[in-house]
């Protein structure tokens, strides 16, 4: 079977700006894969191309082994939340659903299960100008599952939403994955997707800088050990002569072993009978994970 | 596209523009047309029966027609909610052609409404005044028609400027212009005044509302030749703005 998502070589010129670059990924159904990099790195610029909003200079973007154009059923193919209005603010958010159900040929009694599930049956006829961004984002994610579809693409879901509203879109993502869907979600924060995704692909200026499932990313990333206390300096030479990697710590004359766990540090501290103060791991976060990938620093952009 | 025109009536039906625009333009028209059927004296003796008349007053209907047409396209460019609507009917000429008809057929029921409002309304004024207003049912028909068509193409009209300039204030206000300010000074060029009058926008719809006293002047063209003329605008546009939006990055 076609892979759920396929993106292929695919890049986008604006003027003079190459927005996406050459870039390949895929999605396999059953899997949240996170979409990551920092704002203007080229994200909604490829969700738009593989839904067929925007067409590419290059390559291709296919949802189960076709361009979205092409598809006989798109809503019972593919949903998406993109970023952006969205909603005509004096129509409410049920006749929202409804225009679209009738556009794809679903049912108004799937709109109002769906107005259920994302908690908007109060709020359904009210004008979506009311609407907060958490009720905007929920009803675009209602619009997107109107097709019940086997693929789902989100750009920046958990803008917006508070963090009851970020643990509950988890935990439905998580739910879709788990009925065999395939879920392609983007964000420039890569904690709201840690927790979610199984795979991650990491773009910068366009181009993928990194593809790998998120427990490889995090081993090749965890921080090591830290070591402090007066010996550390022998325990540093001690090390060193085993192979480990070990570097001083900040300032504070402590060490930090960044390929030895806690144990292993601490079967060479007894063995050698030196004397430490604190022997911790460190936690490399993922956000500094994420900046020493896409070489961007913290703060507003 | 049977599923995308029941969309599209359902999102002409679902906001308040639909219902303000037409509203507020039968309000108007039904305003001056009983004003000027129960004040004026000068009835007696004109050569056309003043219900027909006043039927002329209907063109401001045109205009209400013309603007709602460009709302359909542009209100989703303007509110980004050309991105869901693509996501559901991902053609681009399937989306615009579901515009084009249900406009068509609104802005025809809006004419015939129209139409038959501003009939009523002096009907009743003239015969309580006791003036002659004995109409012709060739003739009503003719110019009823007429009228209803030419509102049903401007709205249809609208649909292609709105797909073409995608911006709602620059249309509707270019659309306006064109349609007060630079036609009549186009007019002003020597030699180009009797085919502006004639072939221009605001001289097709009154050729194809049919009043006579302009048509037998041969200052305007007659009714079918207009109405075919103005169709062909409609194209001109709708396809323009068709094939733009076919070519068009939807990025917002």
């Amino acid at each position: 079977m076609a892979q759920a998502i396929d993106v292929q070589g695919l890049s986008k010129r604006f003027g003079d700006k190459l927005a996406v670059d050459d870039l390949s990924f895929s999605v396999e159904f059953g899997r949240i894969v996170g979409f990551l990099g920092p704002n203007g790195a080229g994200k909604t610029t490829t969700l738009r191309a593989l839904l067929g909003l925007i067409a590419p200079t290059g390559g291709t973007a296919t949802i189960v082994g076709q361009p979205f154009t092409s598809l006989s059923d798109p809503a019972g193919t593919v949903g998406a939340v993109l970023d952006g209005g969205m909603f005509h603010p004096g129509r409410s958010g049920r006749n929202h659903l409804r225009t679209l159900a009738r556009a794809s040929g679903v049912s108004d009694a799937r709109v109002e299960e769906l107005l259920e599930l994302v908690q908007l049956k109060q709020d359904g006829r009210r004008r979506t100008k009311g609407y907060s961004l958490g009720m905007r984002q929920r009803l675009g994610l209602a619009a997107a599952l109107l097709g019940d579809p086997r693929v789902l693409v989100l750009d920046e879901p958990a803008n917006g939403l508070d963090p009851q509203g970020i643990r509950w879109l988890r935990d439905f993502l998580r739910a879709l994955a788990a009925e065999g869907r395939a879920v392609l979600v983007s964000s420039h924060v890569l904690a709201e997707v840690a927790q979610t995704a199984d795979d991650v692909v990491v773009i910068h200026r366009g181009r993928s800088i990194l593809q790998s499932s998120l427990p490889e990313l995090l081993a090749q990333h965890a921080g090591g050990t830290r070591v402090a206390g007066p010996d550390v300096g022998r325990l540093a030479e001690l090390l060193r002569a085993d192979g480990a990697a070990v570097r001083a710590a900040d300032g504070d004359g402590s060490i930090v072993v960044s390929d030895r766990d806690g144990v292993q540090v601490g079967r060479m501290i007894a063995a050698n009978a030196i004397v430490i103060s604190e022997l911790a791991p460190v936690a490399q976060s993922l956000e500094d994970v994420f900046f020493e990938l896409t070489g961007t620093q913290g703060g507003p952009a | 596209m049977s599923r995308a025109l029941s969309s599209e009536l359902l999102k002409l039906r679902t906001t308040r523009t639909f219902y303000a625009l037409v509203g507020s333009s039968l309000g108007l028209v039904l305003l001056i047309v009983g004003l000027a059927a129960a004040l004026d004296n000068n009835w007696e003796g004109n050569s056309t029966p003043p219900s027909i008349d006043l039927l002329g007053i209907a063109f401001l209907c045109q205009l209400f027609a013309l603007v709602l047409g460009i709302l359909a396209v542009t209100s989703e460019f303007r509110h980004g909610t050309i991105t869901p609507s693509l996501l559901a009917v991902p053609s681009r000429t399937r989306l615009i052609s579901a515009k084009l008809a249900v406009h068509l057929g609104a802005g025809l029921l809006f004419g015939l409404a129209t139409v038959v409002l501003i009939l009523v309304l002096s009907s009743a004024i003239f015969s309580l005044r006791d003036i002659d207003n004995s109409v012709g049912g060739s003739e009503l028909l003719k110019v009823g028609l007429g009228n209803a068509f030419s509102i049903a193409l401007y709205a249809a009209l609208g649909v292609g400027i709105g797909a073409v300039v995608r911006n709602q204030v620059g249309a509707i206000i270019g659309a306006l212009a064109w349609i007060f300010v630079i036609e009549s000074l186009l007019t002003i060029i020597p030699g180009f005044e009797d085919t502006i009058t004639k072939y221009g926008l605001g001289g097709v719809a009154g050729g194809l509302s049919g009043s006579d006293e302009f048509t037998d002047g041969g200052e305007l063209l007659a009714q079918v030749p207009a109405g075919l003329l103005l169709a062909a605008y409609v194209a001109i546009f709708v396809i323009a703005g068709t094939v733009l939006l076919k070519r068009r990055d939807i990025s917002a």
